[in-house]
């Protein structure tokens, strides 16, 4: 017997939405098509789950997912400029691309995206971060600094510290310096 | 050298005294020596005198004995009895002989048996003088008693003459030895005085010498001291000076006339005690000045005091005074003091204090003036520029070619007037030397210049090479801005075809091998130099180009406001160094600087 | 970009300045709240009374009568409350040694006042994409240093 249906899509979806966030339990509103707001913290097992039980529905969380992967490769290259064992010889784009299983193309337009700056200004800017705390926290000079991220050169190191910041890193060195003199004497 | 010198004199009397000693020693030996042969020469004398007696002794008695017999003789022969007076006489003379000689014999015990012997002969001759005399008068002469008497009588006789004859030569042998003997140490008696004078002669000599020397020694001192005494006393009076003496063992002061003077009065005009001298003492400052005087008597110094003094004309004076103890060879403690009247130098100071104070202020004044007026000058050419360009975002569109035209210079106007602004900032900010000189990397400092003039260096693709730099105690920010209008400098005036190239290099050199300094006021410099291929500039603008405001080129041709290599200029003298430049028209230029090392 | 909007405040004395600075934000279209004051005694009052406000990024004139710039990022700095605020300095010109004892008494960042409009927004919009940086990435906002 021959049926013909009429969809209303946005009906459907919205329905099985509905079903699968009942059917895991947690509470959920929607804000407009497409976009769900999740009541409570979800962990990311759960994430996981919904995502699964959506993708079995062949609904792709989106925002999600980037976000994610975006995350993951936030602490991917976190790793990679913290992380001493790190080859040095593996260029960052090859490294990442193989660590998350996506083409480094779509790693950086995805990454550009969400958080509206390049990988390569990402990079850079966790490897100033962390010459600023080992500089805060620790007595090494420039050069082994430079030597430890890997940087060609302490003057590398330099001119990308002040692109970056705006001060050189010796200036850094001496307001750290101030800031806890000044904080050993309060007058 | 004077010290060891009277050391030496000091010394030497010493000397004197013990050449004296000895000599005196020597001569009471030589006094001793000569009574010593003196006495054996007495005694050799008396020796002989004995002798020459015991033989006159002995010789008497055999005289006697002799007469005795012969008067015997005589009377028996011619029975006249005035030979037997004799006789008779003769007895008592031979034991007064006899006893005479026991004396003379007292000395020798042999001698005194000898007497004893020849006495009992005597006795015995003179026996047989009875016998035969008295058997004589009998008549009994041809008697066997009488021959046999008489022959004994001539044998004891005999005896006698030969026991005295013994004596004799016995007394001589003694003679003769004790001659023999006192000659031998009579002999070398003379010649050994006769050395012994020598001896004493050439340490008179000696010691002669060794006076004199010392008298000129001390006479030249003398008159050296009383040079030194008259140009100290000279000195003291022009450079308002005195002298005192404070002697330890007796508490007593001696004031020098310039002291008396810088009171104020005559030389001597008053005993010098401390309490007299306190009279003339400021009251405020009587109690802390003898605070310090006592504790000068107890530690035996005085470092340096300030006190001050009123002269009996009222006059107020500032002294100063210092002492210093002096212990002589003796161990007395002398306490030499100097004062001064430092009157005028702490006029002079107050003065130049004074006008220092008024200069800091001035310069104070100006250096803050300079600041804010360039600091505030800069909010209202801000907004200017601000509002212009948002004129040009918003209405540039809305406006006629003229008034597009008008506002373009406007803007350039504002441009112009800005840099004037900051370069006049950067000097004004230079001004305040004030800023501490620190121990810096000069390499880092030139490389934060570098930095700042990134993107001009590329955009000129200018290569940049540098000798490395030691560490120099410089003011940081200062040299930072000396290499920064330096290198942008010569970024500026580079040839338009010709990619710049700016060497910059180090050395050091003593300051005497360098003769283009004007002032040379320490021993070694830093000697910095730029090295570029731009346009360079003509010898003869050399002094002008570093002058404020001071510009080679019109604005249209080259911007800038001809104060970079001016501000160059004031940090340089603020590190108390140099700057100079060398131009070649048309191939380049080559700074020098020069920065004293501390 | 962000999801809240960013809390901007601005304490400067001159009219013009602030008007550059709200036009420039207007223009830039970012999720932002600005509110400006006229000088530092409204500011702390403002900052103290109300619990509620706290800007996530100040910008504070240095030049400022009855209480100036510096004045006012001490007392800041005092306070806890303010921990996690950003404070820019924002100012026109001053020597390098006024510049770092701006940072020494805790200030973020530093900025010198542009000359012109556009300059401003990208000076501007610079700020709240760094801000924002290390607010998402969780950075050590003690070592918050950035010289515009």
């Amino acid at each position: 017997m021959k049926l013909f249906l009429k969809f209303d899509f946005t009906r459907t979806c919205t329905q099985v939405i509905e079903d699968a966030f009942t059917n895991l339990g947690m509470e959920f509103r929607h804000l407009s098509f497409g976009e769900i707001e999740l009541l409570d913290q979800v962990s990311r097992e759960q994430l996981s789950a919904i995502d699964t039980k959506l993708g079995a529905y062949g609904i792709e969380i989106i925002e999600n997912q980037k976000v994610i992967l975006v995350q993951k490769l936030k602490d991917a290259i976190i790793d990679m400029v913290f992380n001493e064992d790190t080859t040095v010889n593996v260029k960052s784009s090859v490294y990442l691309s193989e660590k998350l299983g996506h083409s480094y193309g779509y790693l950086s337009n995805l990454f550009s995206e969400v958080t509206y700056t390049s990988i390569e200004n990402f990079i850079i800017l966790q490897k100033i971060e962390y010459t600023k705390s080992l500089i805060a926290k620790t007595e090494m000079t420039l050069t082994e600094i430079a030597f430890k991220l890997n940087y060609s050169s302490v003057a590398h190191l330099s001119t990308q510290f002040k692109n970056t910041t705006g001060i050189t890193p010796t200036a850094f060195q001496r307001i750290i310096a101030k800031r806890r003199k000044m904080a050993n004497n309060p007058i | 050298m004077k010290g060891i010198k009277l050391q030496k004199l000091y010394n030497s009397e010493r000397f004197l005294k013990i050449i004296f000693g000895l000599g005196l020693f020597i001569v009471l030996c030589m006094g001793g020596l000569a009574y010593k042969y003196v006495r054996e020469l007495s005694e050799s004398f008396r020796l002989v005198q004995h002798t020459y007696e015991v033989h006159v002794e002995l010789e008497k008695l055999l005289s006697l004995l002799k007469d005795a017999e012969s008067g015997k003789r005589g009377y028996i022969i011619s029975k006249d009895s005035t030979f037997l007076k004799p006789l008779l006489t003769n007895r008592v003379a031979l034991d007064e002989s006899l006893d005479q000689l026991q004396t003379l014999m007292d000395e020798n015990p042999q001698q005194q048996q000898n007497v004893k012997d020849l006495r009992l002969k005597i006795d015995k001759s003179l026996a047989i003088f009875d016998t035969t005399l008295a058997l004589a008068d009998r008549g009994k002469i041809e008697s066997m008693e009488f021959k046999s008497a008489f022959q004994e009588g001539r044998r004891v006789m005999n005896s006698v003459r030969f026991q005295m004859i013994d004596m004799t030569a016995q007394e001589n042998q003694v003679l003769k030895k004790r001659r023999e003997a006192s000659s031998e140490s009579l002999s070398s008696a003379p010649l050994s005085v006769y050395y012994v004078l020598i001896f004493c002669l050439a340490i008179l000599l000696l010691t002669y010498v060794q006076i004199s020397k010392n008298l000129k020694t001390l006479r030249q001192k003398n008159e050296q001291l009383e040079t030194f005494k008259e140009s100290s006393t000279q000195s003291a009076m022009v450079s308002k000076h005195g002298n005192w003496i404070w002697h330890e063992d007796d508490n007593r002061f001696e004031f020098s006339d310039s002291l008396y003077r810088l009171l104020g009065e005559e030389p001597e005009s008053f005993v010098p005690t401390y309490d007299n001298f306190l009279e003339f003492v400021h009251p405020a400052d009587r109690d802390r000045l003898t605070e310090q005087m006592d504790a000068m008597y107890v530690k035996k110094e005085l470092p340096y005091i300030h006190y001050r003094i009123r002269q009996k004309n009222g006059h107020i004076k500032h002294f100063k005074a210092y002492a210093k103890l002096l212990v002589d060879m003796e161990g007395h403690a002398r306490l030499l003091g100097t004062t001064a009247d430092v009157t005028d130098e702490k006029e002079n100071y107050r003065m130049l204090e004074e006008k220092n104070a008024e200069l800091e202020k001035n310069n104070k004044e100006l250096a803050s003036f300079n600041y804010v007026a360039s600091h505030d000058l800069q909010e209202p050419l801000r907004k200017i520029q601000t509002f212009i360009s948002r004129l040009e975002d918003k209405d540039m569109g809305n406006l006629s070619g003229s008034s597009r035209m008008y506002l373009d210079r406007i803007k350039t106007a504002s441009e112009r007037m800005r840099s004037l602004i900051d370069d006049l900032l950067q000097y004004s900010r230079t001004n305040t030397s004030d800023q501490a000189m620190e121990m810096s990397d000069v390499n880092d400092l030139l490389d934060a210049a570098k930095q700042d003039l990134a993107e001009v260096i590329m955009e000129k693709t200018a290569t940049i090479t540098s000798d490395a730099f030691p560490k120099m105690k410089v003011i940081p920010f200062q040299i930072k801005q000396l290499f920064l209008n330096l290198i942008s400098n010569s970024l500026k005036y580079s040839k338009e075809d010709t990619a710049p190239v700016i060497k910059i290099g180090y050395a050091t050199a003593k300051a005497k091998h360098l003769k283009t300094l004007k002032s040379s006021k320490y021993r070694s410099y830093h000697i910095i130099t730029l090295e570029d291929n731009g346009i360079g500039f003509d010898q003869q603008y050399v002094d002008q180009i570093f002058e404020l405001f001071n510009r080679l080129h019109g604005k249209s041709e080259y911007s800038g406001t001809g104060i970079g290599l001016s501000i160059c200029k004031k940090i340089v003298e603020n590190h108390n160094g140099e700057i100079t430049a060398q131009g070649n028209l048309g191939q380049g230029a080559t700074f020098t600087v020069y920065l004293p090392i501390r | 970009m962000q999801d809240d909007f960013t809390y901007i405040a601005l304490a400067d004395d001159d009219e013009d300045d602030r008007l550059f600075f709200t036009e420039a934000f207007e223009e830039l279209k970012l999720k932002t709240k600005v509110d400006t004051f006229i000088d530092g005694v409204a500011l702390m009052k403002a900052l103290r009374d109300a619990d509620t406000f706290i800007p996530n990024i100040l910008f504070l004139d240095l030049n400022m009568p009855k209480k100036s710039g510096l004045d006012c990022l001490k007392e800041i700095k005092r306070n806890h409350k303010f921990r996690d605020m950003a404070v820019a300095i924002y100012s026109t010109s001053a020597s390098e040694e006024d510049i770092e004892n701006t940072f020494v008494n805790g200030a973020n960042i530093y900025i010198k006042k542009p000359n012109d409009f556009k300059t401003l927004k990208k000076v501007l919009l610079d700020v709240v994409t760094i801000n924002w940086q290390y607010h998402t990435n969780g950075l050590n906002r003690d070592n918050f240093l950035l010289r515009l």
